[in-house]
């Protein structure tokens, strides 16, 4: 099954949801095909034209421009999602690299479209990392 | 050609070196580049034989190598530091790597079957009591 992750380019979520056996739909394989087909020809930025336009799909036009941007290619991810992963609180997905207003919007967009969802906080020491990945594994095996 | 990137990540606590993925890569023949870096390694091949290439490495130490995809090809100079690229970008990477300890130990755990346990949900904390916790910290 397709999983969205969320952090999009969460290391951690893209390698578990590939070890038990799905597809994780990531923000990097999206990159990807758009560097490959040279869509991308000012860096550094991450989005075409189209993509400004599509953005508004997902968010109303008084949103910021940053957040539309990164909707503009999270928003067909998690349109293609049969199932989702959303790990909370990941230290980079707040700050300088992240937006927790996109962070926001992207939960509410994932719990609307009414997916198998599971909701886990990005673990701190072994206990919680030890409950984390026993969750995502149930979760994933569960979805076979 | 259809191209695939991917970051190979090894656990602070695996004893396998970045040196001992590139020569194994190297080993098993296949049309895929490899570059050694200091979290591990980058590859880059068709879908295909990054695939294949991936399932075998992973059986030098199933724990304890990880990978995800890069949306950049290998020496992009818009992402290469080498080139001064515009997109370091190494901040997660080595916070995800840093933890990759504690999953390591998470997986061990659930691959032995052991369940979860149940944890209390987070609730938000009343007025009342931050309202005190604000007085205690103003004093």
């Amino acid at each position: 099954m397709k999983i969205f992750i969320d952090p999009p380019n969460s290391l951690i979520l893209f390698d578990l949801v590939e070890r038990f056996g799905h597809e994780p739909l990531s923000v990097m394989a999206t990159i990807q095909e758009r560097v490959d087909n040279l869509e991308i020809d000012m860096p550094p930025m991450n989005v075409s034209l189209d993509d400004v336009k599509k953005g508004l799909d997902y968010a109303g036009i008084e949103v910021p421009s940053g957040i539309r941007g990164r909707l503009a290619v999270w928003g067909p991810l998690i349109d293609e999602a049969e199932a989702a992963i959303i790990m909370e609180a990941a230290p980079y997905s707040f700050g300088c690299v992240g937006c927790h207003r996109t962070n926001l919007l992207v939960e509410y967009l994932v719990r609307k479209r009414g997916i198998p969802t599971l909701e886990i906080d990005y673990p701190h020491d072994e206990e919680e990392a030890r409950n984390m990945v026993i969750k995502v594994k149930e979760f994933l095996e569960g979805l076979q | 050609m259809k191209r695939e990137t991917r970051l190979i990540v090894i656990s602070p606590l695996s004893e396998i070196t970045p040196d001992q993925i590139t020569r194994a890569v190297y080993a098993m023949g296949h049309e895929v580049t490899v570059k050694e870096t200091c979290y591990g390694a980058v590859l880059e091949g068709t879908p295909e034989t990054v695939k294949e290439v991936m399932e075998d490495l992973k059986k030098l130490d199933p724990l304890g190598i990880y990978s995800k995809i890069r949306g950049f090809p290998l020496g992009d100079p818009k992402r290469c530091r080498a080139q001064h690229g515009s997109r370091p970008g190494f901040s997660q990477l080595q916070r995800e790597w840093q933890d990759l300890a504690l999953v390591e130990k998470g997986l061990e755990c659930a691959l032995r079957g052991e369940k979860a346990e149940e944890q209390e949900d987070r609730a938000r904390m009343p007025v009342k009591e931050l309202q005190r916790f604000c007085e205690e910290v103003s004093d």
